[in-house]
């Protein structure tokens, strides 16, 4: 390709993607410290799905297919497998959710810290955009068949967890907020 | 000049004017005054531009200098305009404007290189000169604008919608701009390269009325986009400029501190689970 084409191709680009971002439907948050002690519950980014993993964990076992497969008939194991297949992708989808809110629990901290550290910001960046690899990949997986339904059940432990962080780190921030805080915030 | 190019040189005068009256009505300069500064800039080049072609001719040599010379100035005073916006919301959240900054000046120095670079390899003549410059310039404006409201976007926050509306201006020209420049001095460079040159001037007689197609079709061109842009201006600017919100409330800096690597951990171990599903 000439140089003509090149550039012409570049300036396409670049004014393609400031209208992107221009007109996009980013999802804006409210940026005031003052907002975390008032609406910290309804506000805040909170790991939601969590509730329902026990269940999911129980759908996915290995026990639960072992069981299908010796006592189901062909058509209702297929259709079993077929169900828990969709289960387990909207068990992902819950996963991205969760795994957006916590960082963007991050970007509104950073956002309202009167420093940031650039090493903990790109930190976050790659580990979001790993994420999304990853993520598209074990969905990519899952959709092919070729993923053992049971592994996903490792992830809701995590996920729980995570949860139960993000509710105590937000009780902190309203705290601190509030002029309240005495402890530390370690993980 | 044809009527078309007097239509729009007059055309361009008038709603430059009307642009500087909206700009002054609306009190936009207490809170952009390099924005309001580059609308007196191209008042006034439209004005110098307009005032050499009745006393020097449209054809003539000095019409020619202060056209490109006023092309270049326009262009650093819009750099200064978008430099700007960018500091306009980002200064009242002091950690990202401390990261926001390096990353767009990094961003504004690599694109100003890359301009003088390609600038100083180009043959010695002032419309090539300015080509390139305004056209590196054009490219780099786009690209900051678009970092600027990728680093809005990923830290949840908003342009409002007057700097909004001024940066999509800024972006139409600057785009538009690329895309034309690029074709001009692809020609310059090429198949008009004789008429710039000393040693052929027995083809000049020749070249002459394809230069001058060329140029028309390109000023052409380049004066409708940019009447374009100063009504997506006027149209920003049509009611007074809002007070500038409030600053923020910040947190404690020992919240980020301690919270951030908290949560890149917990980042990172959702990471660390899904490469072990994806383990054969």
């Amino acid at each position: 390709m000439n140089s003509l084409g090149f550039i012409i191709i570049i300036g396409i680009a670049l004014s393609g993607a400031f209208l992107w971002l221009q007109f996009s439907g980013h999802k804006l948050f409210r940026t005031d410290a003052s907002f975390f002690p008032i609406h910290a519950n309804d506000a805040l980014p909170t790991a939601k799905h969590f509730v329902y993993f026990p269940q999911i964990r129980q759908a996915l076992s290995a026990a639960d297919s072992r069981y299908l497969r010796e006592t189901a008939p062909p058509q209702v194991l297929k259709k079993a497998l077929r169900e828990r297949r969709s289960v387990a992708r909207r068990f992902l989808k819950g996963l991205h959710e969760d795994f957006s809110n916590l960082a963007m629990l991050g970007r509104i901290v950073a956002s309202l810290s009167p420093e940031i550290s650039r090493q903990q910001e790109t930190e976050r960046l790659i580990l979001t955009l790993k994420f999304q690899v990853l993520y598209s990949l074990v969905l990519l997986r899952l959709s092919a068949g070729n993923l053992p339904l049971e592994q996903l059940g490792l992830l809701t432990g995590i996920v729980e967890r995570l949860a139960t962080r993000m509710d105590t780190a937000m009780a902190e921030i309203s705290a601190l907020s509030a002029g309240q805080y005495s402890g530390g915030l370690g993980a | 000049m044809n009527f078309l190019e007097t239509l729009l040189l007059w055309l361009t005068v008038l709603s430059i004017g009307v642009l500087c009256g909206f700009v002054f009505t609306s009190k936009v300069k207490r809170v952009l005054p390099f924005f309001a500064g580059y609308c007196c800039m191209l008042l006034a080049s439209a004005i110098s531009v307009w005032l050499a072609y009745r006393i020097f001719g449209f054809r003539s040599l000095s019409a020619y200098y202060c056209y490109w010379i006023s092309l270049l100035l326009n262009a650093a005073m819009r750099s200064l305009a978008i430099a700007e916006l960018c500091r306009y919301k980002l200064r009242a959240y002091p950690g990202i404007w401390g990261l926001g900054w390096r990353v767009l000046t990094g961003f504004s120095i690599l694109f100003l290189l890359h301009a003088s670079f390609d600038t100083w390899g180009q043959p010695n003549r002032l419309a090539i000169y300015s080509l390139t410059l305004d056209r590196d310039l054009d490219i780099a404006s786009v690209a900051v604008l678009a970092t600027l409201l990728l680093i809005h976007n990923y830290y949840g926050l908003s342009l409002e919608p007057l700097q909004r509306t001024i940066a999509a201006g800024i972006c139409f020209i600057s785009g538009t701009d690329i895309i034309s420049d690029t074709i001009l001095r692809t020609f310059y460079t090429g198949y008009l390269f004789p008429f710039f040159s000393a040693n052929e001037t027995s083809l000049w007689v020749a070249l002459r009325p394809y230069f001058q197609r060329i140029n028309d079709l390109w000023s052409t061109m380049h004066a409708i986009c940019f009447l374009a842009a100063i009504g997506i201006w006027c149209y920003a600017l049509r009611k007074p400029v809002p007070a500038r919100a409030e600053a923020p409330v910040l947190l404690p800096v020992d919240v980020y501190r301690e919270l951030s690597p908290a949560i890149n951990m917990r980042l990172a171990s959702f990471n660390d689970r899904l490469v072990e599903i994806l383990k054969p």
